[in-house]
Order: structure tokens, then sequence, then C-alpha cells
């Protein structure tokens, strides 16, 4: 049996604004094995930003529950937070806003070290730094630099890096190589698996991006309008999509292959508001099996076939 | 002796159906660090009723190519040399004011990444298309509504009806970029321009988007520029595309062609790099350094710092851009 490291059990964060509660994450459940690389797609506002700023309460729950092993860190008190940034860390997407651009690649990167006690002196402090720096592929000379004077490839691999130095039990990373262009991606994402080879990390990876969560991820959830609406093995699910929305996501992703073409529009519509979901399934309306149930019951994210969880009546 | 054509064909110029011919377009910026050479020597054709992709990174000079046609750089932008023939003319010759009278919107239009700020939020929709309508025809009020509700229709707006009394912010992007589209046909342009229209769209908003383009093509013998940095997209909608690196187009092939049989070691790398749905992580190229910072660009051949087959002459030459098959240019020393 995997060790569980995160559970997270109806988890709900609703903003307040003028026209009523943005629901943005609304009873999300799932489970986070050691080890693992978890992933996350979703479009743009289907809350999975809001989730991981959640789990890592920068954000304070709504309501619901999170584990992190076997522990309820749910309603842990704010100076107990800094335990929490020790066993999770996050990487942020943007690497030109994440650093701080008057601190030196050493201050960066010494602050983990001496926020959390792990070093007690300066020369242990850089043997880490060097270490960690070996790791993402960079080299001693760095430490010396400041943010301006790297590219964004070489400051997103110094933001994992910070991330990293904790040792963390999971890392989260929020679309860590959007940012960045597709030749620059390749080596952050090859680093990121190296990286989690040699120190036995667990990832908790979202993106928007299709393709790249299949390549990272060994088991993924697909997110709509701050629902979970399928969880799976990750070739499981892509050799065969089971809820019409993750059908639909993954057609409409378009292959870097002339021969290959989108014959016909995959989702119709657009999506609707967190503020007022559809009533039943939130996506029956885009839905072309929606039937009577489904604009009535919400459907609950229930098992259907090896280990596969998915939220629709049609199952 | 080859005949005019022939000769023309040789050297990749067939002048009969090209709408707009770029030939060695340099342009620059005054910066405080120094001169930047953002374009160095921009060549490429579009012909008529194709869609033409102009792909790279960031930086790269492929949004400075649309500007530059538009005529819209600011400044302290500098064209040192180079022509943009629009239908034989060279437009880069032309005033501010005969360029707003006889190009911008009526011959060559534009549509921006961000619909979100191409659009006035101040007004509604209908006002807005109803101005653009205005500035370049004739028509009465009535035929001027109409026209609003047909171009709208044609992007497939639902709800046209009540959609021209909207403001801006009460459209999704999608909505806002298709309202775009729709705005730029009403003046019947010869060449549509789009720079990165659905980079801040999501997926299947995308899909809904390509296809539309992809059926008004059909429909409207459409002429388009489509500058973008993703390979998908432009495997999705173009015919023929130009790949620029650093300020220079090193590669320009039909779609397919460029696909298959990519011959510039960066095209390579670079369709290599770009995951699709069948490989993975370990068949993925990886192409080492970065981009050059333009204010001191590479000598000779601009990407031979990241070039695994890099020789001597690469630092010392610019290699021209060469016909090597057909419609396809590179511009290497080794091919």
């Amino acid at each position: 049996m995997r060790e569980k490291l995160l559970r997270i059990e109806n988890l709900k964060k609703h903003f307040g604004s003028p026209s009523g509660d943005v629901r943005a994450v609304d009873g999300v459940s799932f489970e986070i094995f050691k080890g693992e690389t978890f992933g996350l797609v979703g479009e743009s506002g289907c809350g999975k930003s809001t989730l991981i700023r959640t789990i890592l309460r920068l954000l304070k729950p709504t309501s619901g529950s999170i584990y992190l092993k076997n522990k309820d860190i749910t309603n842990i008190p704010k100076k107990y937070t800094n335990f929490l940034r020790k066993q999770m860390s996050l990487v942020f997407q943007n690497p030109h806003s994440s650093l701080n651009p008057r601190m030196t690649v050493y201050d960066t990167l010494s602050r983990p070290f001496l926020i959390h006690k792990i070093t007690t002196n300066r020369e242990e402090t850089t043997v880490e730094i060097v270490k960690i720096l070996k790791t993402m592929g960079l080299q001693a000379e760095h430490m010396i630099r400041f943010p301006h004077e790297l590219s964004g490839g070489q400051k997103q691999r110094i933001a994992i890096a910070r991330a990293l130095a904790v040792e963390p039990e999971v890392v989260f990373l929020d679309e860590p190589t959007s940012a960045l262009d597709v030749s620059v991606q390749t080596k952050i994402l090859k680093l990121l698996n190296k990286a989690k080879k040699e120190r036995n990390l667990t990832y908790f990876y979202i993106s928007h991006d299709i393709n790249l969560i299949r390549v990272v991820s060994d088991r993924i959830g697909v997110m709509y309008l701050g629902k979970i609406v399928e969880i799976g093995d990750v070739l499981k699910v892509y050799n065969k999509p089971l809820h019409p929305y993750t059908v639909g996501l993954f057609k409409s992703v378009p292959e870097p292959d002339p021969d290959k073409k989108i014959t016909e529009i995959p989702l119709v519509g657009e999506v609707p508001s967190p503020i007022n979901p559809p009533k039943g399934c939130r996506f029956h309306p885009r839905c072309p099996h929606a039937f009577e149930k489904c604009r009535e019951i919400e459907p609950e994210l229930k098992p259907v076939e090896d280990g596969r969880l998915v939220a629709c009546h049609l199952y | 002796m080859p005949s005019i054509q022939q000769q023309n064909e040789i050297n990749g110029h067939n002048t009969m159906n090209n709408l707009i011919e770029i030939k060695n377009l340099i342009v620059s910026f005054e910066t405080e660090e120094g001169k930047v050479e953002a374009l160095d020597g921009v060549e490429f054709q579009i012909e008529e009723g194709t869609i033409h992709g102009l792909i790279g990174e960031t930086g790269c000079g492929k949004s400075i190519t649309g500007m530059s046609i538009m005529g819209l750089l600011d400044n302290n932008a500098l064209i040192e040399n180079g022509e943009i023939l629009f239908k034989g003319k060279n437009i880069l010759k032309y005033s501010e004011k005969r360029l707003q009278r006889e190009i911008r919107g009526n011959e060559i239009a534009m549509i921006f990444q961000d619909p979100a700020s191409s659009l006035n939020p101040v007004f509604t929709i209908k006002n807005q298309m109803e101005e653009v309508i205005r500035m370049y025809q004739k028509a009465g009020k009535k035929e001027i509504v109409k026209r609003v509700m047909e171009e709208l229709s044609r992007v497939k707006l639902p709800d046209v009806d009540s959609l021209i009394y909207k403001y801006p912010h009460q459209l999704s992007g999608g909505m806002k970029q298709r309202v775009m589209i729709a705005m730029m046909l009403s003046c019947n342009p010869s060449l549509l321009i789009a720079d990165e229209p659905t980079t801040a769209l999501d997926v299947s908003i995308q899909a809904q988007f390509l296809k539309i383009l992809n059926d008004l093509r059909q429909e409207m013998h459409m002429t388009m520029l489509y500058i973008t940095h993703n390979l998908a997209v432009i495997s999705e909608i173009c015919d023929k595309v130009s790949v620029m690196y650093a300020g220079r187009i090193v590669e320009t092939a039909p779609v397919r062609t460029l696909f298959k049989n990519a011959q510039h070691p960066y095209t390579y790398k670079l369709i290599h790099s770009v995951l699709g749905v069948e490989n993975n992580l370990e068949d993925l190229e990886e192409i080492p350094g970065s981009v050059p910072r333009l204010i001191n660009p590479p000598k000779g051949c601009r990407f031979h710092p990241r070039c695994e087959e890099a020789k001597e002459i690469c630092s010392k030459e610019v290699p021209k851009l060469k016909k090597i098959g057909e419609k396809h240019f590179v511009a290497c020393h080794e091919r």
C-alpha cells in the first residue's frame, strides 16, 4: 500500500463579491501518494491555482479538510504555518516576478536554509547551495548573480532550487514553464524529472497544457469550474477519457502535425461563471450527452473502472 | 534563357500572385543601452488566398514585422533598409496620412493578442462596429446596422440581436476576439494580420476560433499573416510558414514540408521540442543556451552559438536565404 501523503476532503474556497460568492473551488476531494507526480489539468478560471493556494494555506479554506500525513492542517494557526512551508513548497508561474530583484542568487537560496535552520553556518549553507544549483544544472558561479543577469529559464531553475532547498514532502508546481519558450521548457522538465529521482520527491503539477501534464504525471485529475470531474492513471485517462469534458478537452488540443487537423468543434459554448454555476452537473449546458438527470442532480466523483474516478451520470 | 516568370520562380518571387512581398527589411531601435537590431534582412512573400504563418520565440521580431507592415512602429524605430511591396507598391515609402487613408483598415487590417485592450470599454459593440464601417463605406444608418449584424453572424456569434448592445466587459475573451475579427472583416481588407490571436484563449475556445478562421478562409478566399509562437496552431491553419530567429528568417516552406522535412537546425529542434499526443519527454530536443540579446547579436549566423552543426564559416558569414526545394528556402551554410 502506497503511503498517502496528502488527503483533501470536500475542500471549498469561496470568495465574496458584490454579485455573489465566487465558488472558485467547490468541493474537491483527492489524494496524493508519496513519490508520485499528480497532475491537475484544466482551463483558466477552473480553480487550479486557488486549489493549490488553499492547500498550502496561503488562503483560508471556506470548508473541507486537508490532511498532510494524516495530520489535519485545515485550521492550523497562522504562527505554525512556517512548519507547512518546510513540508510543502511552491514554484510560481512567472520567474520574473517570483525572485527578489535586489537579492543575489546566494541570498535568495540561503533564505530557506536559514529560516528553517537546516544549516548552522555560512560554510554549510554554501555547500548546500552549490549542491542544489548542480541539481538544477547551474554552476557555483551563478551564486553571485542578480536575477536580471539570468535568462528566463535560469531564473525558473533558481526558483525551483529554492523550492527544493527545504527538502519538502510535496513540491507544488504552478505552470512552471508557461512563461518560458518551448526550447527552454524541455530543459526545465528534464531537470525536474532528474531532481525528483535524485531526491525522491512528490510533485503536484498544475497546468493548462494537456500534453505537458501527460508527460510529467503518473496520475492526473481534470478540473472544471471548481470541481474535479475525473481522476485516474495518466495513460488510462489519455487512452480512454470517460468524462465528456475530458473527451472534449483532449480533442481541442491542436496537434503539431499538418496532417492531423481539428475537423469539428470539440467543445461548444464557453465556461459558465463560477458565481452562479449551472444546476445539476456543471458541464451539462456544454455536454453532448446531457439528459434530464444531469440538469437536476449533481454527479458525485465515484469509482468507475480500475481505479478511475469519474463524476458523470453516464457511468 | 529562362523567361522572366521562370526567373522569378527561381528567385522565389512568383510576382504573379504575391499579395505582399517583404524584401530585406532592416529595422533597429535606439535604446539607452544601444542599438537593437530587431529585424535584420527579413524576407518573405505571401501569396493571395493563403495563410502565411510567422513563427518564432519571444523577442525574435515577429510582432515587429507585423507592425512594420502596418506602419505602426514606435517613434524610436528606424527602418534602415528594405521594401514592403503591397500589390506591387512600396508602402514603406507612404506618408502616415496616406497609410491611414489608403492602407490601414481597408487594405491591411490587424488583430492583436489581447482583445480586451483592442476594444474600447465605454462603447457598445454596435457603436464600435458602426464606427469602423462608417469610416470606410458610405451607407445609410439602417444599412450599417444590417452590415454589423451580418458580420457578427459570420463569425458565428450567438444571439447577435442582444449582443450588439453589450459592452466589451460583458463578453468573454473568445467572443471579444470574434468581434475583433468581424470588425476587421467588415472593411474587406485584402490582407489580415493576426498577432497571436489565440494566445490569451483557452484550448477549447482556441479550437472554436481556429475552426471559424478556417471556414472564413474557404468562404472569403482570405489572405492572412498569422503570427504565433505555437507550432500546433501553425499546423492547424497555415499553408506556408516562415521561421524567425533573432530578427532573421531562417526557413520558409509549405507547412507540410516544414513539419516533415525541416532543414534549418533551429527549425528542426523547435519542431522536436513541442509535445504532441504521442511523444514523450525523452523524445524531446533541447536547444542549449538561450535566445541572444539583439543589442550585440552573434556575428555570422545568429544561431551558431547554440547550433550543434556550427562550422567556422557560421561565426563569420551571414547565411543567405537560398532555395532548396519547391517553395522551400533556408538560411544555413550547411545546407
